[in-house]
């Protein structure tokens, strides 16, 4: 008869192992497609998910180009002039290379992201246009870098490269990087994508003839400034945008001429009936049509009564803020507010693993992995010669990797190399752990009574549980530090030593317990 | 069938004197070893592209000779390694100043020579510098917190500086012993210096708990703990370097660097812990009565 309260850790330790068993293999946890974590590719057996390394992609991982003054003297309605100012004198500097975000009603920060401008330049340049900056420095907003990440996302995905993802990562010495993951896909087009400019129009879409026709009304370098997306106030959202003067006079007379600027508006079903619908405004990126829009009546009557070419400014109306940043994104055409950098010195990193490589890694590591368990097994046999004491030890260092697999596939963390060597090290240690049992266990001609087993027990307990703590101190700095490619190996190598010293080395005792004494 | 018991050492017959002087010698070779290399190359050890920033290239040939893969290139590589499994070779370029080349032109220029790419990796100089710094700053606070641990774990002075001591030397051993052998610095020796100082302390405080705070006879405790550190250790050696080999075998660089760097940190560790923790232990249990 098992006595439930003497086994209690050995029960645990089956429990536990279940659990992680199901996380492994049950069908109903895989997750969806839609998980943002970097998963690459998901096998066919279990719910593991593999990092690029194991898969195959590209990682491209770049600071953005950039200089940032801090609190710049301007009120909040000036900030257009602010940029244009500024980038009129910066050589080489068109407005969309300066960005300037009121922060306070007096205050906001000047961003110059175009190539080569150095902190002391952006200064002097400052100075000489009358403006006055608390700090110049290196590195673009905390807003900027949130827009590059979002523009990227949707460059990414309207490219249809699935699994990539896009995120901001902060080194421990206070860098910024933008860290972009593709799968199976090549570091060239990785590169060139994240780093190209897309075209953007504006076309008329209006029955001629009963014929529906497209008409380019408006091209990219028609625009003066695209506004950012903006709450309106009877509900939904829109993006304000002003034409250039030069462009305004042409515009005015196209919609005129394409009926869209008719007495009342027009209303656009185009997403819904592209054939039937009134006159519409199209936004077309890269050649296909993103949005569409209809014409609000004061609007239609300013441009027809020629007096909107005074004002050219316009706004594209959406249902919501999110919609608006999407209409606001294409409108830049994929276009980064600040570039990454992935030339200079100041670059990040580029790395790319061919799918078939990344496929024999995994198999490859899997075999060096076994080898060494039974290099350990084998170690163990010759030095006890008995199989109750050696094989319960290396059952119960591959259940410490089981949960830990588990564990892997429960939160969906991407498998690489670095974890697979922190599955290793985990064997390593626990196999140590176990020796440790077993010898202060079995000394002096095993255990007579449940006490004496208790006071041995305890006294392996302290060396075990030094070690472990030695172990997570020596671990953490890699485990927090963003060191690249070794977070991995850190997190699984301290979660193996808590699993084991919480679950399967105590459970390890208990077995050896009852094997030795035969008493359950 | 072959046997695997752990020999019992006869102390008694060295003084401290001689049993602390061979270990001695040996740390004092690597640290000499490390300091040449400081005022040699300016580092205290080779630098892999992960710190240097540069770029690497695994590529699959059918049958080309090295002078072929070395030609290929519009730049010279730094090294050319072969993958003994299969046709592939690791290219590596160290970037020095401004005549780097994108890894996407090294790239084209291995696939017009008709390799297929396997992998390429780059990294700039500015990115290796931080990870350098981020290197050595997380090898310092992980040894440093060691030391505070076991210094709390112990709370008298000798035996707990003999754990540092000899941790600090199994680090010092491994890092001179890179140098020697040409194994560069890379993220996955810097994952086995942390792991030599988690690995290390364990057969160090196995034998200080026997010693300290058990009683009985000092060589009999010892003789314990050594049956069970040794065979830890012995376990962990052969684990790493079967690992080491197959890695190596396949091409696997990360789990290679970090099997052959433990392995060396292990054998510092089994001869630190039963020479130099051991006669200080000694030293500090018999106030230099037992000499």
């Amino acid at each position: 008869m098992i006595d439930f309260r003497e086994n209690w850790r050995i029960i645990l330790l089956v429990i536990v192992v279940i659990v992680s068993l199901f996380a492994l293999v049950s069908p109903t946890l895989a997750s969806g497609p839609d998980s943002n974590s970097a998963v690459v590719q998901q096998s066919s057996q279990t719910n593991l998910q593999y990092g690029l390394e194991l898969a195959g992609g590209t990682r491209v991982r770049a600071p953005l180009v950039g200089v940032t003054a801090e609190e710049v003297e301007f009120e909040p309605a000036n900030a257009r002039e602010v940029e244009q100012r500024i980038a009129t004198a910066i050589d080489g500097a068109g407005p969309a290379d300066v960005i300037a975000r009121p922060v306070t009603e007096t205050t906001g920060t000047v961003e110059v992201t175009v190539e080569g401008v150095s902190t002391t330049e952006l200064q002097s340049i400052l100075e000489s246009t009358g403006y006055t900056a608390s700090t110049v420095r290196t590195g673009v907003t905390e807003t900027t870098r949130q827009e590059v990440v979002r523009i990227l996302e949707n460059k990414i995905n309207e490219a249809g490269l699935s699994g990539g993802t896009v995120q901001e990562v902060t080194t421990a010495g206070g860098g910024h990087f933008i860290l972009i993951e593709v799968p199976n896909e090549d570091a060239a087009s990785v590169r060139s994508l994240v780093s190209e400019r897309g075209t953007v129009v504006v076309q008329a879409h209006y029955p001629q003839d009963d014929i529906y026709t497209q008409q380019t009304v408006l091209q990219q370098d028609n625009f003066q400034s695209i506004g950012s997306a903006q709450e309106g106030q009877s509900g939904g959202a829109y993006v304000p945008v002003t034409v250039r003067e030069s462009a305004a006079n042409e515009f005015q007379q196209a919609t005129v001429d394409t009926t869209l600027a008719r007495p009342g508006g027009t209303r656009c079903t185009y997403s819904r009936d592209q054939n039937s619908t009134e006159p519409c405004l199209l936004l077309v990126v890269n050649g296909e049509v993103t949005n569409s829009f209809g014409m609000a009546p004061r609007l239609a009557d300013s441009l027809r009564g020629g007096s909107w070419a005074q004002d050219p400014v316009f706004q594209l109306q959406t249902a919501n803020v999110s919609e608006a940043q999407e209409v606001a994104i294409n409108l830049r055409a994929g276009a980064l507010p600040a570039k990454l950098d992935l030339t200079g010195d100041d670059g990040g990193t580029t790395s790319f693993i061919s799918p078939s490589q990344g496929e024999n890694f995994r198999t490859d590591s899997l075999l060096a992995g076994l080898v060494a368990v039974f290099a350990v097994s084998g170690v163990v046999f010759l030095r006890y010669r008995d199989a109750r004491v050696a094989l319960p030890m290396i059952v119960t260092a591959l259940s410490e990797v089981l949960i830990l697999l588990g564990f892997a596939a429960g939160i969906g963390y991407p498998l690489d190399l670095s974890v697979i060597a922190g599955f290793i090290t985990v064997i390593g240690t626990g196999v140590d752990d176990l020796v440790i049992i077993a010898d202060e266990v079995l000394a002096e001609g095993g255990v007579s009574s449940r006490r004496v087993f208790q006071s041995r027990f305890r006294r392996a307990f302290w060396v075990i549980g030094a070690a472990a703590a030695t172990t997570i101190i020596a671990m953490s700095p890699l485990a927090i530090l963003s060191l690249g490619d070794l977070q991995g190996f850190a997190i699984f190598t301290i979660l193996g030593v808590l699993v084991g010293v919480l679950i399967t080395r105590p459970a390890y005792g208990d077995i050896l317990r009852a094997l030795t004494t035969g008493n359950l | 069938m072959a046997e695997f018991t752990v020999p019992e050492v006869d102390y008694t017959r060295y003084s401290n004197y001689q049993l602390v002087v061979i270990p001695l010698i040996i740390l004092a070779v690597a640290l000499l070893i490390i300091a040449s290399w400081y005022v040699l190359t300016g580092s205290p050890v080779t630098q892999g592209i992960a710190f240097t920033g540069g770029t690497e290239i695994t590529v699959e040939t059918d049958g080309a000779t090295t002078t072929q893969i070395v030609e290929a290139f519009s730049v010279e590589p730094e090294s050319v390694q072969a993958v003994p499994t299969a046709n592939t070779y690791i290219v590596t370029f160290q970037s020095n100043g401004n005549s780097g080349v994108a890894v996407t032109d090294l790239t084209r220029q291995a696939e017009q020579a008709g390799f297929e790419v396997q992998s390429a990796y780059e990294v700039s100089p500015s990115f290796g510098a931080t990870t350098q710094t981020l290197a050595l700053g997380g090898v310092g606070v992980a040894f440093l917190g060691m030391s505070v641990l076991v210094f709390l774990m112990f709370r008298v002075f000798v035996p707990s500086i003999a754990v540092v001591v000899s941790a600090f030397s199994d680090i010092a051993i491994s890092v001179a012993l890179m140098n020697v052998l040409g194994i560069e610095l890379s993220l996955g020796t810097v994952a086995a210096l942390l792991m030599i100082i988690g690995y290390s302390v364990d057969s160090d405080i196995l034998l200080n708990n026997h010693v300290l705070r058990r009683s009985g006879d000092f060589y009999e405790s010892t003789y314990r703990a050594m049956r069970t550190g040794v065979t830890m250790t012995l376990t962990s050696i052969i684990a790493m370097s079967v690992m080491a080999a197959v890695a190596t075998a396949f091409g696997i660089q990360l789990l290679a660097a970090i099997g052959t760097v433990l392995v060396f940190g292990l054998i510092a560790d089994l001869m630190n812990t039963y020479l130099l923790n051991l006669s200080l232990l000694r030293w500090y249990k018999f106030k230099g009565v037992a000499r």
